[in-house]
C-alpha cells in the first residue's frame, strides 16, 4: 500500500493519470464530507450551513487561523513520523506511544532541570524526548528487522504500555504536589515555547513542525538513505538484489519515526500544555496516520492534511458551542477518511495494474 | 472468602474478553487481523442497553447486540475484501468512526455526554439457585453465573472441534493459512473471510452486551476500555488456539479482578494493566526467535 509515494516520482505519467491522482487525494475527504452531510440531514440540519460555519470557524479570521494551525502542530510531527515508516513499507502504528513518552520526557526535563539554565532547557528537553522516542521505536524496529516480529502488533501493544507507564508516572513519581491528580508539575517559564500570536495558543512548535516536514522532504528526495528506504518499501527483493540492507533501512526509519514523534511530544508538552497530563494525546498519533495516508506520504500533502485536520478539530469545538452539533462529528469524519484513504489505494492499484501493459 | 470473591470477579471479568477473543481468533484463522474488535464491542454494549430498556428482555437485547456487532463486522469485511482496503488502517479508522458515531447519537438523541442511563434495563439473570453459594470456593462464582459466561465457555469447548473437523472450520483455516490451496480448491475465499469477520463481530457484540448488562446496566463511551485490544493480545498469545487463548483470557481477567487489591498491596494498577501487552511482546519475541533459529539450522 505504501507504493503510491514511489509511483508519484515517476515523471512518465499522462495528464489523465494526474487528474486521477488529484481526485484520488481528495476522494477520502469527499466521502467523509458526504457521510457527515447525510448525518446532518438526518438530524435536520442544513449541511451547507454547518460546513460554511465550520470553514468560517477554522479560517475566518486571524485568530481562527491561529487556532487551526495550533491544532495542526502535533499532527505535523505525528504524520511525518508515520510517513517515514509507511513509505518504507513498515506498518508502524506506534507513533502515538512514542509521542506520549516523548512528551513526558520533555516535561520531566522542563521542570526538573534548574530554572537558571534559561532557554537552553528547551534543546535539552527536545533532545531527551527524541532519545526516548527513538529508543521506544528502536525496540519494535529491531524485532522486525532481526526476528520478523510483526510490527503492527508490537507497536500497537507498545502504545498501551506507553499509556500505562506514563499514567503510572503522573500518578506516582512525577505527580505534582500542588496541582492534584494526573499531572506533572508545570515546566519552568524559560522552558515554555514562545507563543507566536497571543492570545492564541499557536506556539513555536509549529515552526519546528514545518522544519521537520522540510527535513523529511529533503530526506526523501535528496539523500541516499531516503532513497534506499523508499526502495525497500517498493520491493524488498529488489532492494536485497541491488545491495540495500533491508534490516538497516527498517531500523533507521523506526528510529527516525521515534525521533520525530518524540519532538512532537516535546513540542506539545513545552508549547501547548506546559506540563504532562494523563490523556496527553487525544489520539494525535492516529490522526497523524490519517494525515499521512491522505497526503500520500508527501511533504506538501502532509502539511495540507495536518491543516485540514487541525481545522476540523478547531472548528469542531466551536460548532458545538454555536449549534447543537456534537463534537463527535469530527471523529466520524476522521474515521471515514482513514477507512476510505486505504480503500482508495486499492482502487489506485487496480488502475495502475490496468495501465501497466 | 477473599478467594471466593476473586474467583467470582475473575470469571466475570474474563467473559467479555473471552467472547471477543473467540471471534477474533476465528477471524485471524481466516487471514484477517481484526483490530476493530473494540468498535464492535462498543456497538454491542450500546445496542444491548437500548434494546434491553426498550423491550425489557435481556435475551432480545443480547441477540440484538450480537447482530449489530455482526453487521458492523460484515461492513468492515466488505471494505477489506471487496475494496482492497488495508485491514489495519481500516480497523483503526473503524474504531475512531464508531466511537464518534455512538458519541454523536448519545449527545444528539439522548442529550447526555458520555453515559447513557435508561430506565428498566434488564440485566443478565443469575440462573442458578441462590443456595449454590454455600458451596466452598466456587460457590459465589456459581451464584453469579449468567448465560453469556456459560455460552462463552461452551464456545471454547466446541470451537476446537469446529475448526479441526467441520467443513466450515477447514474452509476458514485453509483461507487464512494456505490461500493458494483455497484458490485451487475453488473456495469462495472472500465470502469465507466475510463470514469470519461477521462471526468476530457477532462475538464481540456479545462481549459488549456482557460488559453493559452483567452488572452495571448502562452504557458509557469508555466502557470497553481497550478490551478489544486485550482480546487481540489474548489470541496472539494463545496462537489462535481456542483453549490456549481462553486460558490467557482467564489470566487477563484475573489480573483485572485483582488490580484493585494489588493497589492496596502497593503495586500500581496502571503498571499491572500493561502486563497483557508486555506478555504479547515477549510471546512475539520468543516466536520470532524460534523461527529464526529454525531457519538458521535449516
Amino acid at each position: 500500500m505504501v507504493n503510491a509515494s514511489v509511483e508519484s516520482h515517476s515523471s512518465a505519467m499522462s495528464p489523465s493519470i494526474w487528474l486521477e491522482k488529484g481526485f484520488g487525494l481528495a476522494f477520502p475527504f469527499i466521502v467523509a464530507l458526504v457521510v457527515a452531510a447525510v448525518i446532518l440531514l438526518v438530524i435536520g440540519e442544513n449541511p451547507i450551513d454547518i460546513f460554511s460555519l465550520m470553514a468560517k470557524e477554522s479560517f475566518g479570521s486571524e485568530r481562527r487561523i491561529a487556532a487551526t494551525l495550533s491544532a495542526a502542530t502535533p499532527l505535523l510531527f505525528t504524520a511525518v513520523a508515520t510517513a517515514v515508516c509507511f513509505r518504507t513499507g513498515v506498518f508502524n502504528v506506534g507513533v502515538e506511544g512514542a509521542f506520549v513518552v516523548g512528551g513526558i520526557a520533555a516535561a520531566f526535563i522542563g521542570f526538573s532541570l534548574p530554572a537558571g539554565m534559561g532557554f537552553t532547557i528547551i534543546p535539552v528537553a527536545f533532545a531527551f524526548a527524541a532519545l526516548v522516542g527513538a529508543i521506544w521505536l528502536y525496540i519494535p524496529g529491531v524485532l522486525l528487522a532481526k526476528l520478523q516480529v510483526d510490527e503492527v502488533v508490537s507497536t500497537l501493544m507498545l502504545n498501551f504500555v506507553a499509556f500505562g507507564v506514563t499514567g503510572y508516572l503522573v500518578n506516582g513519581p512525577l505527580l505534582s504536589e500542588v496541582s492534584g491528580n494526573n499531572v506533572t508539575p508545570p515546566v519552568h517559564e524559560a522552558a515554555e515555547l514562545t507563543r507566536l500570536m497571543p492570545p492564541s495558543t499557536l506556539h513555536a512548535g509549529f515552526i519546528v513542525g514545518i522544519l521537520v516536514v522540510i527535513a523529511y522532504a529533503v530526506w526523501t528526495r535528496r539523500t541516499p538513505t531516503g532513497f534506499s528506504a523508499a526502495m525497500v518499501g517498493y520491493s524488498q527483493r529488489f532492494s536485497r538484489a541491488v545491495g540495500i540492507s533491508v534490516p538497516a533501512s527498517i531500523i533507521l526509519v523506526m528510529v527516525l519515526s521515534g525521533v520525530v514523534a518524540g519532538f512532537g511530544g516535546a513540542s506539545h508538552a513545552l508549547g501547548q500544555l506546559h506540563r504532562f497530563t494523563d490523556g496527553f494525546s487525544p489520539g494525535y498519533g492516529f490522526t497523524g496516520m490519517a494525515v499521512a495516508l491522505l497526503g500520500r506520504n508527501s511533504a506538501i500533502g502532509i502539511v495540507l492534511g495536518a491543516i485540514l485536520f487541525g481545522a476540523l478539530a478547531s472548528a469542531g469545538t466551536t460548532i458545538q458551542l454555536f449549534s447543537n452539533i456534537p463534537l463527535d462529528l469530527v471523529n466520524i469524519i476522521q474515521g471515514t477518511v482513514m477507512i476510505f484513504a486505504v480503500v482508495e489505494i486499492g482502487r489506485l492499484r487496480l488502475l495502475t495494474r490496468r495501465a501497466a501493459p | 472468602m477473599i478467594i471466593e470473591q476473586i474467583i467470582a470477579a475473575s470469571i466475570v471479568m474474563t467473559t467479555p474478553i473471552l467472547l471477543a477473543a473467540m471471534g477474533g481468533l476465528v477471524n485471524r484463522q481466516a487471514g484477517i487481523v481484526n483490530i476493530a474488535l473494540d468498535a464492535k464491542m462498543l456497538t454491542g454494549a450500546f445496542v444491548a442497553v437500548v434494546v434491553s430498556s426498550a423491550t425489557g428482555s435481556w435475551l432480545v437485547a443480547v441477540i440484538a447486540a450480537a447482530l449489530a456487532g455482526a453487521l458492523v463486522g460484515l461492513l468492515f469485511s466488505l471494505v477489506i475484501t471487496r475494496a482492497n482496503a488495508n485491514m489495519i488502517v481500516a480497523g483503526l479508522g473503524l474504531n475512531v468512526f464508531v466511537a464518534g458515531f455512538l458519541g454523536f447519537i448519545l449527545t444528539w438523541v439522548y442529550r447526555s455526554s458520555g453515559t447513557l442511563r435508561l430506565p428498566d434495563v434488564q440485566l443478565l439473570p443469575h440462573f442458578l439457585p441462590e443456595s449454590v453459594s454455600g458451596i466452598p470456593i466456587i460457590g459465589r462464582a456459581l451464584a453469579e453465573l449468567e448465560p453469556l459466561t456459560v455460552f462463552a465457555w461452551a464456545t471454547v469447548a466446541v470451537l476446537p472441534f469446529l475448526l479441526a473437523s467441520k467443513k466450515i472450520g477447514l474452509w476458514v483455516r485453509v483461507t487464512g493459512n494456505a490461500p493458494q490451496v483455497a484458490r485451487s480448491m475453488g473456495l469462495p475465499q472472500k465470502s469465507i473471510q466475510d463470514f469470519s469477520t461477521s462471526f468476530a463481530g457477532f462475538y464481540s457484540g456479545l462481549g459488549g452486551a456482557h460488559l453493559a448488562l452483567a452488572s452495571i446496566g448502562l452504557f458509557n463511551e469508555g466502557l470497553t476500555a481497550g478490551r478489544g485490544f486485550i482480546a487481540l493480545a489474548a489470541f496472539y498469545f494463545g496462537r489462535d488456539r481456542p483453549v490456549a487463548t481462553a486460558m490467557v483470557c482467564l489470566l487477563f481477567g484475573f489480573l483485572e479482578a485483582t488490580q484493585i487489591r494489588m493497589q492496596t498491596a502497593g503495586l500500581p494498577p496502571k503498571l499491572i494493566g500493561t502486563i497483557p501487552y508486555l506478555m504479547v511482546l515477549v510471546a512475539l519475541c520468543i516466536a520470532g526467535w524460534r523461527a529464526s533459529r529454525r531457519k538458521a539450522l535449516a
